[in-house]
């Protein structure tokens, strides 16, 4: 496995990690009536910040604890150059995923349509969010094994 | 000639290879005494997981990248890739 193919592996794992767990502290939180995420939607404007800070942090100590732990694996301290191919790769990762939040932003739109609480679209963000970005990780993967 | 084309990567060589794009490569890096991936990589300025995708035919360089791969061999840029227009046909890329 390539520097660049265990690289998404980590970012999907972090996605699968981070989000769940910060959804589920959010969601404790909630039932313990600290926040009304139902009706207040200033609420959600604040969840959303703090889980772009944290969001960040975790990340940057993932991708630390990966540098160091594949660095000492292969014995190999220079991190690859990003050249055209690895851009085009990422462009059409990005793309997407673009059509995955697409996607689930008009999902949630209809389901507003029908009928469901305003407060179920901000849901819909983080998990098509998360969705989003293991496609993209995913196509990375996909498009170094296949070829672009 | 039967020397050449055993050292000439052809996308049909490999289950998930699609470029029309054939290259001499492998040829020209085992003429250039046996420079290593790594090492045409580092000349190129970029990762050796893209020369072995290049040779693989799994990803057609940009004219800029073909331009400086065949001046690094010193060669003329029709010896280093080559297309036949049999293989470009609908649908493969």
């Amino acid at each position: 496995m390539t520097y660049q193919e265990k690289q998404n592996v980590v970012n999907i794992f972090s996605a699968l990690v981070v989000t769940p767990i910060f959804a589920w502290l959010v969601f404790q939180r909630h039932q313990q009536g600290q926040f009304d995420l139902t009706e207040d939607f200033r609420q959600w404007g604040i969840v959303f910040l703090i889980f772009i800070g944290v969001s960040v942090a975790a990340r940057v100590i993932i991708q630390i604890i990966f540098h160091i732990g594949n660095a000492i694996a292969t014995r190999e301290e220079k991190t690859p150059v990003e050249d055209e191919r690895d851009k085009l790769v990422k462009l059409k990762a990005t793309r997407n995923s673009y059509y995955a939040f697409t996607s689930g932003f008009v999902v949630s739109v209809i389901g507003l349509a029908l009928g469901m609480p305003v407060y179920w679209i901000f849901i819909a963000f983080v998990v098509f969010g998360m969705i989003a970005e293991i496609i993209d990780n995913g196509s990375q993967i996909y498009y170094y094994r296949k070829g672009v | 000639m039967t020397t050449v084309r055993k050292f000439i990567t052809t996308g049909k060589e490999f289950e998930m290879a699609k470029s029309i794009v054939q290259n001499n490569i492998r040829k020209l890096r085992f003429e250039a005494g046996e420079m290593t991936q790594q090492e045409l990589a580092d000349k190129a300025r970029v990762s050796r997981q893209t020369i072995v995708a290049i040779e693989k035919g799994n990803y057609s360089p940009s004219l800029e990248l073909a331009f400086r791969l065949s001046h690094i061999f010193d060669t003329p840029l029709e010896e280093v890739f080559s297309y036949d227009p049999k293989d470009d046909v609908p649908g493969k890329v």
